[in-house]
């Protein structure tokens, strides 16, 4: 069982075990000659809930595809549960659980009749199949309603039961593309739980998501990709470090002309012991430095020196949105929320975007 | 269906049997139908309201085209089994087209389950709705006054020729749908098409009543011979004018050809619906 990290953020694992996930220089070319992926190499260990981050049109679904055997890979190889998604696609079909982008219950079956077209599907044996199905439905919170037609559940009974339709058989490895997508903030907290206790119970999850605050808080290690490269990997805790230390925002009370000269008074004073990021924001500038904590003071006392008066202040460590902000100069459309807000927030995740989908 | 252990990973292997997911998939999509009792009556609907209005607008004048002593209630009845066999045919491209839309294709494609055993089970429950609903339309055709002249087995014969016929059509719509892979694509192209190829075909008047191109479309359009051989039985009479066959004798003039050229369009496109099956989700990678 993996815990709750301080931060929220579930406990990382060691790596040291069998790749449930191995793939060497993965590229995939469309007819029409789009590379949608290139020199994607990944080694998942077993155990491990891992997270595949990027914008729309990345490439994060046609790798998944790909490591699904829905699609083969132009060139590089790639192995699942030690299996060839080529060679042994069947082999690999049998040891997985895939939870496809789009919701893909079958509208007119009850839940309980989909749960059974899976076990079917998945091979479950009979005498397995009944107590499997009452067990998922009690899990996914579904009993209550298993012999209503699934096309009447809400978006997020649906997302459940097609979670519940992958992990019938309880494979090894389960993939989850962009589960959440479109969900509420409270349908997305009860899948994210969902997913955080399967993965507890042992299952492998290669899950892909545009959501940062997603991959933060339930993945143990994550890929970053963009335009089908992968341009930075590692455990979330990891990447923030990598954004240089920590962030200083401070809220200006003027307009641009005053962010401007606040920035170039950072650049210029000297007042850092490295040599600091600065960023102007909608609503002031923030500072990146690993001395943002002991010389922010400092520097709040140059700004009023400087007659730019400081509306706020605040130092903080980075998040998954620096994270990405700094590696490829893609921007957030919203701030992540934070896992204290996970329950009330009613704000949509934070989405990465980019200039076109793939 | 039974689990083993395979390989060093401890993963359990599920063995499913090809016949088993034949029929998780024929069960699934007779829910399917059942649930849908629109879409069932809807395709059976049409049929009849054609035959009814075919019958009341055109029968006198039509009567005139046909041979003496029969009525164009038994002269249509064939064609409107023959359609509502196409019908029901297109409805199977439409359906695998909702699929392939909400995912559920894609996700069935990534179970253990055989491909072919997957569309085998699809096409054998539309086949019993194609033999429900032809046996329907061909009781209310009786009812209105139309006779079947080789008896019940005869009757029996006809709802196998449409079956026969549905297949080239049935895998056609199929083949669109995961050519277009979008429902409304494929649902325009479905339904677009039978009524066509039913007017430029033997199925409302006798071929040699008809202009010269239609004539000639005529001889190459499958449901010529789909309604020709329905209509040989239903009338007991060589009714094939688009093919001079003497070889056979009496209706196997009509029933011989007809089949040969129905089986090797079923196979034709059969052959084409595997194909484009096992590349479904492989078609657009180079």
């Amino acid at each position: 069982m993996s815990a709750n990290n301080d931060d929220g953020r579930r406990g990382t694992r060691d790596t040291d075990r069998p790749l449930a996930i191995e793939a060497e220089d993965l590229e995939l070319t469309y007819a029409d000659g789009t590379e949608a992926v290139s020199n994607v190499s990944l080694a998942v260990p077993e155990g491990e809930f891992f997270g595949f981050l990027g914008p729309n049109g990345a490439g994060k679904t046609t790798t998944i595809t790909v490591l699904a055997t829905l699609l083969a890979p132009s060139e590089g190889t790639v192995r699942v549960n030690g299996f060839d998604v080529e060679a042994e696609a069947q082999q690999v079909r049998e040891s997985i659980g895939y939870m496809a982008q789009e919701t893909s219950v079958i509208a007119e079956m009850t839940a309980r009749e989909n749960l059974r077209f899976a076990s079917d599907a998945y091979g479950v044996p009979s005498a397995d199949r009944a107590d499997r199905i009452d067990e998922l439905l009690d899990l996914i919170d579904l009993a209550d309603v298993a012999d209503k037609r699934a096309g009447d559940f809400s978006g997020g009974m649906k997302k459940r039961l097609d979670a519940a339709m992958a992990l019938v058989h309880r494979p090894p490895l389960v993939f989850l593309d962009e589960p959440t997508t479109g969900l509420d903030p409270k349908a997305r907290n009860r899948l994210w739980d969902y997913f955080a206790e399967i993965n507890d119970r042992g299952t492998s999850i290669f899950l892909t998501t545009q959501y940062l605050e997603e991959a933060d808080y339930l993945c143990d290690r994550l890929s970053v990709i963009l335009d089908g490269e992968i341009v930075a990997e590692g455990p979330p805790e990891t990447l923030k470090r990598e954004v240089g230390g920590e962030i200083l925002d401070v809220e200006l009370d003027d307009g641009a002309e005053a962010r401007q000269r606040a920035a170039e008074l950072v650049r210029s004073d000297g007042l850092f012991a490295d040599d600091p990021t600065v960023e102007i924001t909608d609503g002031g500038i923030s500072v990146t430095s690993r001395d943002a904590r002991e010389r922010g003071p400092d520097l709040l006392v140059a700004l009023r020196d400087a007659g730019i008066p400081v509306t706020g202040f605040n130092v903080r460590s980075p998040t998954l949105d620096d994270v990405f902000l700094a590696i490829t100069g893609e921007h957030v459309e919203a701030d992540a929320a934070t896992d204290d807000e996970r329950v009330t927030s009613a704000a949509e995740p934070a989405t990465v975007t980019d200039g076109g989908a793939r | 269906m039974s689990t083993e252990t395979v390989g060093d990973r401890g993963v359990a292997r599920a063995s499913n049997t090809f016949l088993g997911d034949v029929w998780t998939n024929f069960m699934r999509w007779n829910i399917n139908t059942i649930r849908n009792p629109f879409v069932v009556v809807s395709s059976l609907v049409h049929p009849i309201i054609i035959l009814v209005l075919f019958t009341e607008v055109f029968g006198n004048v039509a009567t005139g085209a046909l041979s003496e002593g029969v009525s164009y209630e038994s002269y249509l009845l064939p064609a409107i089994a023959i359609q509502i066999a196409l019908m029901v045919a297109s409805t199977s491209g439409i359906s695998l087209g909702e699929d392939i839309e909400s995912g559920v294709l894609q996700k069935t494609l990534v179970t253990p389950m055989n491909r072919a055993a997957v569309f085998l089970g699809k096409i054998l429950s539309e086949m019993i709705r194609i033999v429900v609903s032809v046996a329907l339309v061909l009781g209310f055709g009786v009812v209105l006054g139309a006779n079947v002249a080789t008896g019940i087995p005869g009757a029996l014969a006809i709802l196998g020729i449409a079956t026969l016929f549905s297949l080239w059509f049935l895998a056609f719509s199929n083949v669109v749908a995961l050519v277009t892979r979008d429902q409304e694509s494929t649902t325009i192209v479905a339904n677009m098409i039978p009524l066509s190829l039913l007017f430029v075909s033997s199925a409302f008047l006798p071929v040699s009543s008809m202009p010269d191109w239609i004539q000639t479309v005529a001889t190459y359009n499958p449901v010529t011979y789909g309604v020709d051989a329905a209509r040989a039985l239903m009338l007991d009479a060589d009714v094939m004018e688009v093919l001079d066959v003497t070889a056979f004798g009496g209706i196997w003039n009509t029933i011989v050809p007809s089949l040969a050229v129905l089986i090797v369009l079923d196979l034709l496109f059969g052959v084409v619906a595997v194909y484009m099956i096992g590349r479904a989700s492989r078609a657009d990678v180079a």
